[in-house]
């Protein structure tokens, strides 16, 4: 391959040194002085201790939900827009998005169709019409639509977990699609798994509530109010984020403490400041009436939209009822500010500048800011409303929690087992090749740094099996050389010359080796594809060692004895 | 040309063990025990572990040994069946509870969930038991329990097709049957004593299974390898006695790195515990059936299906 002996050696010392680079700050406190990668091997859930859970959304009952709403809409705008009584509207098929509308005459049917057919809510058509004949009109979503409501539905349930996550302060949670309608969990070094699992799975809850006019924000009240929450929390010792303090409970003590202070039927909510990455780093407290309030659930849908003079707004509707009801509250509260809550936490609290009677609605993004900052808030507040609106129910398809002290034990357990394995293979090595068997240890060695290096500029994630893939490595990774040096006896057994015999043993020996682990090789890539969680550890460790192996055992080893026995002339025989 | 010499000096030498003139016999315990491997897996069955079954398990500490059968009655009165284990030197009780019956596959994963709050709740209350006991909870619901079994008899499949395609290119079509059938020897094998011993089969087992189809394999390419050599070498020279030949020239390649292995292997049984154990028990079987195997199974069944071949040329 490269013959020169001097470009070998220099090869060999720059992927040592990019080794010890990658590997060093696993072991060693590199952030005091520089270095050029910070970069930490990361230990996956039943290493560190945590919670994995795998969470299946009902599709099908958000579905239905959807097309329950909308048909109480229809109803509604197919009386307005085409001034036609239509009759029950049943739905088909939840899971394949269908419904019928019965007709109650016959001569409705090309009005309701040419309706079904141009009704948008907003999003661009979505249904197409299956049958219509005198007694109904059978529709059903369109693939695309379903796809974009499947994708947005676990977009939603995402960004709702995510935001109930964030009251943990778990640090690194994954947070992910794992299919069209499945999402993975999972939250490292939590230790109350049974309250995490109860955050998640509660239903996002929605409020509308109006402001307290007395405490305006910026008003000198709503300052004596952030006192006296400063005091509550200094008498009573606690914070948010303290002690596992969470944001439900935090609120409870809050408002217990504040309950004589404020007038009748008010409450504090928060709202995270503009700038803080969580409530712990920043939040601004809210007065709010629960005698002017009205829960989120008969919201139907909120989307982004841009108004006549070119801004980020969101729009939204209610059903029927929601509509009435809405519209009392903000005929009632005009002027005012209405604060939307979700799970608690003020989302944002945009000023009722008429009332919004109707049933839909509009909320003008705050002045302030850029206009991508403006898309993004509206965005958000969409999806936020979205999420307190249509809630998919969750059902929980695979639990697994490990506790921080297991995770501990185990991990080190498996660095004993690999240390003994490892001086085992050692000296048996030594002891059967002597000064050859020493080559190969350093190799060994050179081998498993390399895997270290490998895994931690990849930033792959260590499990228990991944140790024991290493450690199945370190007996593994000798065949190589195992091969070479049988061969390089043999060659010498014949009555070849020390240097022919070497010059034999690795030519020879090469494609054997390469056959040998290409098909382990392929095993794993096989694991990793099909393996969940630690067992694609395992494979990905095994696979880093066998590549590096054919580097440390073929190239390494062959310099060495170029240097020792090609050049210095040391004839030593393995 | 001393060289020239030793090699026509070794040029009818069989090598030091006749291999191939037991192989006969070989071949027929190797049959025997793998008919008898799918026998007693067929009529006795697997334990799946949850991972496959459906279930949950818990593992909880005690902070002296723990009372088994008082922990048993107690877990009786929560869950049908149980089966409560002691584990390891630490005062550690494997607790493991089938799935839940229900309806619907809903109603079995809400039951399963809840259960997971009655029993830990239920032990840490019973027991007077700090909060972290509880070390380690598993549950797998019906639908990722069918899943995982899928996708781990797909892998197996997909190995073993692509181990057959890379033989296939790489060497002799006549190769390629005796590497697959012997890895199907050695999986069978293995599975087989998991089936006898009662050990749980879960997804680390199969992934160690697919480790071992590895390891053997690597085994049997290095005798191939050989094999093709000294067919240029050997011209004219018996398959028979070429391949015992080869088997005999790489033997002691063969031998080191089972031992170089096994001494790893046992390292991580005796000293890795929990998960790892199990995994290595699986892997330490391996490495014997499969250099076993590389030795007594593949190299015979290249001889027999040149002979095949040959024949059906020939007529």
């Amino acid at each position: 391959m490269i013959d020169n002996l001097r470009t070998r050696i220099a090869i060999v010392a720059l992927i040592v040194v990019i080794s010890v680079l990658w590997t060093a700050p696993n072991f060693v406190d590199t952030t005091r002085f520089w270095w050029p990668s910070q970069d930490k091997l990361s230990y996956g859930l039943d290493i560190q201790g945590g919670l994995h859970l795998v969470l299946g959304i009902d599709v099908e009952n958000a579905l239905e939900a959807r097309l329950k709403k909308l048909s109480y809409t229809m109803k509604e705008e197919i009386k307005k827009e085409k001034d036609v009584t239509i009759g029950e509207i049943d739905i088909v098929n939840a899971a394949e998005g269908r419904i019928r509308i019965n007709l109650k005459s016959p001569q409705d049917q090309k009005a309701v169709q040419a309706y079904m057919e141009d009704s948008s809510y907003g999003q661009g058509r979505i249904f197409q019409t299956l049958e219509a004949n005198g007694q109904f009109v059978e529709s059903r979503f369109y693939e695309t639509e379903m796809r974009a409501f499947k994708k947005s539905l676990v977009d939603r349930t995402i960004e709702t977990i995510r935001n109930r996550i964030d009251e943990f302060g778990v640090k690194e949670p994954t947070i992910a699609a794992q299919s069209d309608s499945r999402i993975l969990v999972q939250l490292p070094g939590i230790q109350d798994s049974a309250q995490a699992k109860e955050l998640i799975n509660k239903t996002a809850k929605l409020e509308f509530m109006i402001v307290d006019p007395e405490f305006m924000p910026g008003s000198p009240r709503l300052e004596e109010v952030m006192g006296w929450i400063q005091e509550a929390e200094q008498k009573g010792g606690f914070a948010l984020g303290e002690n596992n303090l969470g944001y439900s409970d935090y609120l409870k003590k809050i408002n217990e403490a504040l309950k004589d202070k404020l007038p009748k039927d008010r409450i504090v909510r928060f709202e995270k400041a503009p700038n803080a990455k969580t409530l712990e780093a920043g939040k601004i407290p809210y007065v709010l009436q629960t005698d002017a309030m009205m829960a989120g659930d008969s919201l139907n849908d909120a989307a982004v939209s841009i108004d006549q003079i070119g801004q980020p707004i969101v729009v939204f509707s209610f059903d029927a009822k929601g509509a009435k009801e809405f519209g009392d509250l903000t005929t009632k509260h005009v002027k005012q500010l209405l604060a939307i809550v979700l799970d608690g936490v003020v989302q944002t609290a945009p000023n009722l500048r008429e009332p919004i009677t109707g049933g839909r609605g509009q909320i003008e993004m705050g002045g302030g800011g850029d206009r991508q900052k403006r898309i993004d808030d509206a965005n958000l507040t969409a999806m936020v409303l979205r999420s307190g609106a249509l809630p998919a129910e969750l059902e929980q398809l695979e639990e697994r929690t490990v506790g921080p002290t297991l995770g501990h034990d185990s991990i080190e357990k498996g660095k004993k087992a690999g240390l003994i394995g490892a001086v085992l293979v050692f000296l048996f090595m030594l002891a059967y090749y002597r000064s050859y068997g020493l080559l190969a240890d350093v190799a060994l060695g050179l081998n498993v740094l390399m895997i270290l290096a490998v895994l931690t500029s990849l930033q792959a994630t260590l499990t228990l099996p991944g140790v024991a893939g290493i450690v199945l490595t370190i007996g593994m990774a000798v065949d190589a050389n195992v091969i070479i040096f049988e061969r390089i006896r043999e060659e010498i057994a014949k009555g070849a010359g020390v240097l022919a015999a070497i010059k034999e043993g690795y030519g020879r020996a090469f494609w054997a080796i390469f056959d040998a682990n290409i098909t382990t090789a392929a095993v794993c890539v096989v694991l990793m594809y099909f393996g969940t969680g630690p067992i694609r550890g395992f494979a990905v460790t095994l696979i880093c060692g066998i590549v590096t192996s054919m580097f440390t055992a073929i190239f390494f080893t062959r310099t060495v004895l170029n240097l020792v026995v090609g050049k210095w002339k040391w004839t030593v025989a393995p | 040309m001393s060289n020239t010499q030793k090699n026509n000096k070794g040029f009818n030498d069989p090598g030091r063990f006749a291999f191939m003139s037991v192989a006969p016999m070989f071949s027929v315990i190797s049959l025997v025990a793998v008919v008898l491997a799918l026998a007693i897996i067929m009529t006795k069955g697997f334990r799946y572990g949850i991972d496959f079954a459906g279930g949950t398990e818990v593992q909880v500490q005690f902070n002296q040994k723990p009372p088994v059968s008082e922990i048993r009655s107690f877990m009786e009165t929560l869950v049908d069946s149980v089966m409560v284990q002691t584990l390891g030197e630490n005062n550690e009780v494997l607790i493991r509870m089938q799935m839940a019956q229900g309806e619907s596959e809903k109603e079995m994963n809400e039951k399963n969930n809840e259960r997971i709050k009655t029993v830990t709740a239920g032990l840490v209350d019973k027991f007077q038991l700090p909060g972290d006991a509880i070390r380690r909870v598993d549950s797998v619901g019906p639908q990722i329990g069918e899943e995982l079994k899928t996708n781990g008899v797909l892998a197996v499949l997909y190995s073993l097709i692509m181990i057959l395609i890379y033989v296939g290119l790489r060497f002799d079509y006549k190769y390629a049957p005796g590497a697959v059938l012997c890895l199907f020897h050695d999986a069978m094998i293995t599975l087989g004593i998991f089936s006898i011993l009662g050990k749980e089969v879960n997804v680390q087992i199969l992934a160690a299974i697919l480790t071992i189809i590895g390891y053997s394999l690597n085994d049997t390419i290095i005798n191939f390898d050989r094999i093709r050599e000294n067919e240029v070498v050997f011209k004219g020279k018996d398959l028979s006695f070429i391949i015992n030949r080869s088997v005999n020239d790489v033997l002691s390649r063969t031998m080191l790195t089972s031992i170089t292995t096994m001494l790893a292997v046992i390292a991580l049984y005796i000293f890795a515990g929990g998960v790892i154990e199990d995994l290595a028990f699986t892997l330490g079987i391996g490495v014997v059936v499969g250099t076993y195997s590389s030795i007594y199974v593949a190299s015979p069944l290249v001889v027999l299906s040149d002979k095949l071949s040959k024949k059906w040329l020939t007529a």
